[in-house]
């Protein structure tokens, strides 16, 4: 490995160990390494910026169509195209228009509010975890029981910051940290029949495991990390 | 993921992902849109060829991959120089903040179709799409060595492009 190529490998998460160790002592010796890393992890945030939105959006019409036809049968893209192109055109426009930065699934009301005791309040646009959620997030690991909110994976997005999935009676989603707040990435409402006495199971729904999915580089922490993490305030 | 669920709805799942990849590997959005149609009738009729129990979204981003390399060598032999549309063509009309958000996009898969294939690819299952260096590695069936170093020089000229923007 070069020199360039194992800087790129910490950065990314690749290396472990004594190496990991060794890059670490190299970077917060040398500020020329350190502001390469941060511009490298800015490009990496444009990237997700830019890109993300794309998971969250629906999908064009002619894909669900091709998804539905019977087994085996070959669809006539051309015809799909056609079709998409006389009508309306997904291009970037519709699709950011409608994914915005924000993944939001059909929400009551009450979950998000500027007043005191709702679990997301809005800021400068953008959601944060508050109330119970926000103590729950910060405090509560996935073990714990018979909560009203439920942690359930806790992992690393590819900015390294620590996201954790929570289900609540009114909602399930994501939240990552961002400073010293939780930034809320994703509400969706319940799975049908799982309001009230809610399980949390693997039934925290598609849309949430789908962001989940896009969200988390690498594997989710075990108990050990996930206590570690609390203990470290979660950077 | 249970392996029992129909594969058809596994693919569904992983529409939303794919279509990332395919935004970061093509030009414009309607070439990404035509990729994973091209991609999702490819794996309904291979999907014999899928072994269960091995991952299905490495096998559908090698199908997209090995698809986006076809396209543009079949391109290259159509067209062989093409002035890129005005921007303001390939977006239309909608709410300021839409286009905001889409000239963005354009922007950057602009300067991703400046890398070498080879280097955007790797750059976009790293970056873009969250694999590690032995899965990309596993999806484009190179060494792990050829996958660390196209990325350093990829992500490299790409900072050098979008950095100036």
């Amino acid at each position: 490995m070069t020199s360039d190529e194992k800087f790129f490998a910490w950065l990314d998460g690749e290396l472990v160990g004594a190496e990991a160790d060794e890059l670490e002592r190299q970077v917060a010796a040398d500020p020329a390494l350190q502001q390469r890393a941060a511009a490298h992890r800015a490009l990496q945030a444009r990237l997700s910026q830019v890109f993300d939105p794309i998971v969250a959006a629906p999908l064009p019409e002619g894909m669900q169509e091709a998804l539905q036809q019977p087994k085996g049968e070959i669809v006539d893209f051309g015809a799909v195209k056609r079709s998409r192109d006389a009508g309306r055109n997904w291009g970037p426009p519709q699709w950011a228009a409608i994914a915005a930065t924000l993944v939001v699934g059909i929400v009551a009301g009450a979950m998000v509010s500027q007043g005191t005791g709702a679990p997301v309040a809005v800021q400068g646009g953008k959601l944060y975890a508050a109330a119970a959620l926000d103590d729950a997030l910060n405090t509560q690991l996935a073990s714990a029981p018979d909560a009203d909110v439920r942690i359930g994976l806790t992992f690393r997005d590819r900015r390294g910051a620590i996201c954790r999935s929570f289900t609540e009676p009114a909602a399930s989603g994501l939240a990552c940290r961002a400073g010293n707040r939780w930034q809320v990435r994703g509400l969706f409402a319940p799975p049908e029949g799982q309001a009230g006495p809610y399980r949390m199971a693997a039934g925290a729904g598609p849309n949430l495991a789908v962001l989940i999915d896009s969200t988390r580089a690498g594997e989710p922490f075990n108990a050990d990390q996930e206590r570690s993490a609390l203990a470290a305030g979660w950077r | 993921m249970a392996h029992s669920e129909p594969f058809e709805d596994q693919l569904a799942a992983l529409l939303p992902r794919l279509r990332r990849f395919a935004h970061a590997l093509s030009r414009n959005s309607a070439d990404a849109d035509d990729l994973t149609q091209a991609t999702i009738e490819r794996a309904l009729r291979s999907r014999e060829q899928w072994q269960h129990g091995t991952r299905l979204d490495s096998w559908l981003y090698r199908i997209m991959r090995n698809l986006w390399i076809d396209t543009v060598r079949a391109r290259s032999r159509r067209e062989k120089i093409e002035a890129p549309a005005e921007l303001a063509d390939r977006i239309g009309e909608d709410p300021r903040e839409a286009i905001d958000a889409a000239i963005d996009l354009q922007r950057i898969m602009d300067s991703m179709e400046q890398l070498p294939g080879e280097q955007r690819e790797v750059v976009a299952l790293i970056l873009i799409e969250g694999f590690g260096y032995r899965e990309t590695a596993e999806i484009l069936d190179l060494p792990i060595g050829t996958v660390s170093s196209r990325l350093v020089r990829g992500r490299t000229a790409l900072l050098a492009m979008v950095g100036e923007q």
